[in-house]
């Protein structure tokens, strides 16, 4: 076992153990961010970093490359983490899903991924292991602010390093060489692709609030079984009549 | 005498047959109440979006102050702000003065009427379809609908509108979630964040908002 092994694991055991500490305090309505101020300093310097580095790579991309070709590149990338929800699809035992996103990944590997030959017309639910990590009832832990990668909750922060291990021993036997490739394009493609939503964010009275708001959202949708998107919906519902009368 | 000859009592059985005709009656008139509440509200949100459809056309050369007002009047005919106004701000609406709420509503106005401006002219290469209409409770109706690109270029995006009654009873659109993202939510984080950093001043709030036009 390597020294970045070692370094891994310390580090998603401290995840694990805030998670723990930080309990499931009905994390679904309320808003679980004891870091707030460090998560703030750490939007900004992401913010900084956006604003000098990756906006501009991004909108070069946006207007050098053909949309065609862009599409090419998302697809492919989407391709490349086919294997995560193929292990979590099966980890959570979901069959449906973990068939029809091999089925997927083996026809779409004739192109590497380039060109989607079944036109989209196979629905696939993207899965991580962060959302295993929900399936099996882990709390979702409070909310981070990762230099470089953006918002995440300590649950999907922990399931994205084991999501990355995995990834990397699937593809290359060494950890570094298809990361270094692979994680700035993802960033640059994913930052021309939601360009009208994060300047949106940017442009609003406290942007670290509505990043996180969206983020939180948007990731609760996806994670949450249909049983608690239903139950949230009621909350929200109740909520809305309250104001209504 | 037994049951059956107490039945038989010709009274008995004409209230029994006038209660269940009653019933019936009662029942098809609220489907029809009910059915005709969902039409109205599915027809509020496509009329939302084919006027705004229409606008966006129409208006494209015009002045933009002109433009900006015509946006207005259409916002106001259409989304429930004094809903949005109370809802976004929770329990901080209450301590606020009346010239602070009326001013928070047309601040809050100006942010919709611009984030309407910046999308508007997207508008005509896409298509809106309702899926599924859903009464909530006594008052709430859902409306799930889907945005197409008419070029198939950009991915397919999922609404949902959140309708109900106004006080003039007409329907109104009081949230938007797109991709799950609603917007009162967001706007409601935003703003009780501000508000609970500045113990409840609502006139830093809506120096705030604002200042982001």
């Amino acid at each position: 076992m390597n020294k970045f092994n070692y370094i891994q694991i310390f580090f998603l055991i401290s995840l694990f153990l805030i998670n723990g500490c930080s309990n499931n305090i009905s994390s679904n309505v309320t808003t679980l961010d004891p870091f707030e101020s460090l998560n703030r300093k750490v939007f900004y310097f992401n913010k900084k970093l956006d604003d000098k580095i990756i906006n501009p790579i991004s909108k070069s991309y946006a207007e050098n490359i053909p949309e065609k070709a862009r599409n090419s590149i998302g697809s492919h990338l989407e391709w490349m983490n086919l294997p995560n929800t193929i292990i979590n699809s099966t980890l959570q035992l979901n069959v449906e899903n973990t068939i029809l996103t091999s089925a997927k990944f083996l026809l779409n590997g004739l192109t590497l991924g380039f060109y989607d030959l079944d036109n989209n017309e196979t629905k696939v639910i993207k899965k991580d292991f962060g959302s295993t990590l929900a399936k099996y009832k882990v709390p979702e832990g409070p909310f981070l602010m990762v230099p470089f990668l953006g918002p995440k909750t300590t649950r999907q922060f922990s399931g994205f390093i084991v999501d990355q291990q995995n990834h990397s021993n699937m593809i290359s036997g060494k950890v570094d060489n298809i990361n270094l490739i692979e994680q700035p394009i993802k960033i640059i493609h994913s930052r021309e692709k939601l360009s009208d939503t994060i300047d949106s964010i940017y442009k609003s009275s406290d942007p670290y609030i509505k990043m996180r708001s969206f983020y939180l959202q948007n990731r609760r949708s996806t994670v949450n079984s249909n049983k608690k998107n239903r139950k949230l919906e009621l909350e929200k519902d109740y909520e809305f009549e309250k104001f209504l009368q | 005498m037994n049951l059956k000859n107490f039945y038989n009592k010709n009274y008995i059985r004409t209230t029994f047959i006038f209660l269940f005709i009653f019933q019936l009656f009662f029942l098809l008139f609220t489907m029809e109440v009910k059915a005709d509440g969902l039409k109205k509200a599915k027809d509020t949100v496509e009329l939302l979006l084919s006027e705004a459809k229409i606008h966006a056309t129409e208006t494209i050369h015009l002045d933009p102050i002109i433009r900006t007002k015509q946006i207005k009047s259409l916002i106001e005919k259409y989304i429930n702000i004094d809903f949005m106004a109370r809802a976004t701000t929770g329990p901080f609406w209450k301590k606020a003065t009346n010239l602070q709420k009326q001013s928070y509503k047309s601040a809050l106005l100006n942010q919709i009427i611009n984030t309407i401006e910046v999308h508007l002219n997207k508008l005509s290469n896409l298509t809106y379809k309702t899926i599924k209409t859903e009464p909530r409770g006594t008052k709430l109706i859902y409306i799930r609908g889907i945005i197409e690109d008419l070029d198939k270029v950009q991915p397919s995006v999922n609404l949902l509108w959140k309708v109900a009654l106004n006080k003039e009873s007409n329907y109104q659109i009081l949230d938007l979630e797109i991709e799950n993202i609603s917007l009162i939510s967001s706007h409601k984080a935003e703003t009780t964040s501000l508000l609970r950093r500045n113990k409840g001043n609502f006139d830093i709030l809506i120096e705030k908002l604002n200042k982001t036009k």
